[in-house]
């Protein structure tokens, strides 16, 4: 076993664990926020794992490249619809009064 | 099998809890496992696309992140009008 693959099994085993772990938190949270919480760290370090463990197999070729952006956009994206979300569920919470 | 074919197996079985908060908590907690699943399926196809080989794939999992984001939106700003 090379250590390349070594290096890919351990970044997509913790990749994967990060997110089984966020989704658990999304499922057992009570609070929408607290749910939310969770949601966006989905799409922060797992995914950042999951690249690297990527390009460590493909290296910077298109499709290394592609991977980059997709994860870069995950990550950089992803805040505003949390924000957006966390917005509606204080709105669906508390309701203005009129 | 490799190892990326066994982290999608495995990251597509946590498809299955989220889809179960959608259907029983309230619409708004049901749209936080949406985004959630969104995020999942596309380190999904990310995994696939080096497991199987296909570089083209990688180019689906591109199109799944800005689709999801709008989908997600399209949720968000419907769900804020009417409840």
């Amino acid at each position: 076993m090379h250590a390349s693959d070594l290096a890919v099994d351990v970044l997509l085993g913790l990749g994967v664990a990060a997110e089984l772990l966020c989704v658990a938190g999304v499922v057992v949270m009570r609070t929408t926020l607290d749910r939310l919480h969770y949601a966006g760290a989905a799409t922060t370090v797992p995914a950042v794992l999951v690249l690297v463990a990527v390009l460590v197999r493909v290296h910077l070729s298109a499709g290394g490249l592609q991977a980059i952006a997709t994860v870069g956009l995950l990550f950089l994206i992803n805040p505003a619809l949390v924000i957006a979300t966390a917005r509606a569920a204080r709105r669906i919470d508390e309701p203005e009064e009129t | 099998m490799n190892a990326f074919l066994v982290a999608a197996t495995v990251l597509l079985a946590t498809l299955a809890p989220l889809l179960v908060l959608a259907s029983l908590r309230r619409p708004i907690d049901g749209l936080v496992a949406l985004e959630t699943a969104g995020a999942v399926t596309t380190l999904v196809l990310l995994c696939l696309s080096v497991g199987l080989g296909e570089s083209i794939f990688f180019t689906v999992a591109l199109i799944a992140v800005v689709a999801s984001w709008i989908g997600g939106f399209v949720y968000v700003r419907f769900l804020g009008r009417w409840t």
